[in-house]
């Protein structure tokens, strides 16, 4: 791998799968990947199609092992609310399920391929979010989800169906918007193990994930400019590199390379481990306690932000498994799509099992031209806006569109130039005859409109000077950016970007590394035995027994984690506050008293200073 | 008019002569804590004029001496930190925070399931609050300008 020096082009008439081709990417997996890109077709032909009233009831429209791709596409006319769904794997039974985990990890065996998570995502977030950690794994109690089971049988099968067809899938379609050539390559999985086989937020059936290149015209050249990796559900500016960031993307061959999450098949620009947070659901009223809590704690204390409800994840992308792409073992096959394919356009539903969770994490993705709820995807209908190049012209109509811009303003500065004296004039005549107008009380109907009039005009000429004057900056604005543009220089690759998603320092350590994690495993667990104890042997103090508990915890952890000072700073702050409330309580009408006493002496204070100087 | 030198010294903020007043106040309190219970058992006519074990367990006499030991290792230990704060040392910031942490724990206990010691308490918020502002904790290095958050 090496970074970018040169761009590769294609000819603008070139056949739209051969340019898929000339710029399909690389794809690095993590060890342990369980499944890879593959072809819909093997996948639709495993399930069942369902679908799932608004009532709760479920209704099996095609069963398992009669399913085609022209079933799938059939019309059905269904009620409003209806959620129409593939399942790949039936329900297993407790044998079924202890069966096809005991073969997976045959199959693991086999391969000789094992994920090894490090030091894993509890130990890097610190305490609180693992009791948040705790919550969201208590969720999936009363949320849908998807077994870890199944997606074992979905791996198994995977791998039988790849022995068969061992190709690599990636569906292209090439679109042109607003003078920008996009191509899409969409990748599609039989199933998102990120939580089952890499401890990430969720498991569902099947999985779409996806990353465009936009390409620009010149001298009958397409040449990329760009590259935005689809990465969980972000959207816009941040998505997008340049096709000149050395420090942010990967060439190999004039390729551009994707590292995709272990399980979550997330596209990132930079090899390593990043770090991923899921906010817990919270009624509107906890929010709003914390958001006042937030305020109070960062501004008036300058300590950092609660929070408590944040989840860490990491996925995953170490490019240590399977490479996929050109000029290696693992070619790509490509197949072409666009709107006229039928399962891409006349199938409105899930990909997978409705898993009926209302976080959405559980149920599987829509395909590639659809959200969940069936309406149009973003990323489809509006590739631009999907990675925030809505706004942005291909670099050769930029020096037109800003010399056009340019000639615009130059044309109102020449308007304004005349116009702004003779308003003046006009004012002062104004003004002049306002004055001649006092102290004739028969005019005064007249004075109180020239009076209106003079306040209008007065406004009208400061708008036209406001506008002279930002004008100037606007085009001394433009001329240095058309210098830089005709003579090919670039703004900085990363202006655009507000938040740069960056992995993990891999060579930064947590202090006492084994110690830490293996603290982080067991931490919560202990604190629910200490609670236990508490309960069973010193019911009388089990509040403050907890709270002191809770303190020791969070005091060992901040000494693993070498932050020992930052946490007891806030531990005792902490503590200050809930003593002050007491003090305030019981001593109410003499703290009042005080500040009374002190605002009234520094007032006099003050005054008599004034005074005497 | 002549131009002052420049001090290469650190300043020292008010609050840092508030910590080491409340500080005094609390060595003085922890002081009466030492005699106190001396003084009830006329330890320094009679000397110890009793067990101070019973099997185990402490006796009443075995426990208030104890409580004098302990007390005057904190205020000589009060004594040692006010030293290496009135010198701006890290150190020192770290280890009163930690101390006034432990003894808010042991007022917040007492208030709840004994006496509580409301002078103690006031003092400690008082330590507390002092020591987490931003001219003190730079002063004592444990934020610097270019952090929003220690």
């Amino acid at each position: 791998m090496k970074p970018i020096s040169d761009r590769p082009s294609a000819p603008a008439d070139t056949p739209d799968l051969e340019l898929l081709r000339k710029f399909e990417p690389v794809v690095y997996y993590t060890k342990g990947e369980q499944v890879y890109p593959t072809a819909v077709e093997y996948y639709v032909r495993e399930c069942s199609l369902r679908e799932h009233h608004p009532d709760g009831s479920e209704e099996l429209l095609v069963p398992q092992g009669q399913m085609t791709m022209e079933k799938l596409i059939e019309p059905r006319p269904a009620v409003f609310g209806s959620i129409r769904y593939l399942r790949f794997i039936e329900p297993l039974d407790l044998g079924d399920a202890a069966r096809v985990l005991a073969d997976q990890a045959a199959l693991r065996r086999r391969i000789g391929e094992y994920f090894r998570p490090g030091i894993g995502r509890l130990a890097r977030g610190g305490f609180l979010p693992r009791l948040a950690d705790g919550l969201f794994s208590l969720s999936f109690l009363l949320r849908g989800r998807v077994p870890a089971a199944d997606m074992a049988a979905a791996e198994l099968d995977y791998n039988a169906i790849r022995e068969e067809h061992p190709e690599y899938i990636y569906y292209g379609r090439v679109t042109r918007q607003a003078g920008w050539t996009v191509l899409q390559y969409w990748f599609f999985y039989y199933s998102n193990p990120w939580r089952s086989g890499f401890h990430g937020v969720n498991d569902h059936e099947s999985d779409w994930e996806m990353i465009s290149l936009y390409l620009y015209e010149d001298d009958g050249q397409l040449i990329p400019e760009w590259a935005a990796y689809a990465s969980h559900d972000f959207n816009g500016d941040d998505l997008r590199r340049r096709w000149d960031d050395q420090t942010e993307l990967t060439m190999e061959n004039g390729h551009p390379v994707v590292f995709a999450g272990a399980g979550s098949h997330a596209s990132y620009f930079r090899r390593g481990e990043y770090q991923d947070e899921v906010t817990l659901p919270q009624p509107d009223w906890l929010a709003a306690i914390i958001k006042a809590w937030n305020t109070l704690w960062t501004k008036t204390f300058g300590q950092k932000p609660v929070e408590a409800f944040h989840v860490p994840f990491v996925d995953y992308a170490r490019a240590d498994g399977l490479r996929i792409g050109p000029d290696g073992p693992h070619p790509w096959s490509p197949v072409l799509v666009d709107e006229t394919i039928p399962w891409v356009s006349q199938y409105h539903g899930l990909w997978g099992l409705f898993a009926r969770d209302p976080i959405s994490g559980g149920n599987a993705p829509a395909g590639p031209m659809y959200n969940r709820d069936g309406t149009p995807r973003g990323r489809w209908v509006d590739p631009l806006g999907f990675a925030g190049l809505d706004k942005v012209p291909p670099p050769p109509q930029a020096v037109h569109m800003l010399e056009e811009d340019s000639q615009e303003i130059s044309r109102r500065q020449r308007e304004l130039k005349p116009l702004i004296p003779e308003k003046a004039d006009l004012l002062q005549s104004m003004g002049m005859e306002l004055k001649g107008m006092e102290g004739n009380p028969h005019l005064a109907k007249q004075y109180a409109a020239q009076e209106k009039g003079i306040t209008k005009l007065s406004a009208e000429l400061r708008d036209l000077r406001k506008e002279q004057t930002e004008n100037v900056a606007l085009l001394e604005g433009f001329d240095r950016q058309l210098e830089r543009l005709r003579s090919g220089l670039k703004d900085d690759p990363h202006a655009h970007i507000k938040h740069l998603d960056a992995p993990d320092n891999p060579d930064e350590k947590l202090r006492f590394d084994r110690a830490a994690e293996t603290w982080a495993a067991v931490s919560l667990s202990l604190l629910l035995f200490v609670i236990a104890g508490l309960v069973f042997f010193a019911s009388q103090y089990v509040w403050v027994g907890l709270a002191l508990a809770l303190i020791f915890f969070v005091v060992i952890e901040s000494i693993l984690r070498g932050a020992f000072v930052e946490t007891v700073a806030w531990v005792t702050l902490l503590l200050a506050m809930v003593a002050s409330v007491i003090l305030f309580i019981h001593f109410w009408k003499w703290i009042i008293l005080a500040a009374l006493l002190v605002m009234g002496v520094s007032l006099m204070v003050q005054r008599l200073r004034e005074l005497a100087g | 008019m002549p131009r002052r030198k420049k001090s290469n010294k650190k300043k020292s903020p008010i609050a840092v002569s508030v910590i080491a007043v409340a500080i005094v106040v609390l060595f003085l309190i922890r002081l009466y804590q030492v005699y106190e219970p001396m003084i009830r058992h006329n330890f320094f006519k009679n000397g110890i004029s009793g067990p101070l074990f019973n099997g185990l367990s402490l006796t009443p006499l075995g426990n208030d001496l104890f409580s004098s030991i302990s007390y005057l290792i904190l205020s000589l230990a009060g004594i040692l930190v006010l030293i290496g704060f009135l010198r701006l040392q890290r150190w020192s910031w770290v280890l009163l925070m930690a101390w006034t942490g432990a003894s808010l724990i042991i007022a917040l206990v007492d208030f709840f399931y004994s006496h509580a010691n409301y002078v103690v308490m006031a003092s400690n918020v008082i330590i507390a609050f002092a020591l987490n502002l931003p001219g003190v904790q730079r002063a004592f290095d444990i934020r610097r300008d270019d952090e929003a958050h220690i």
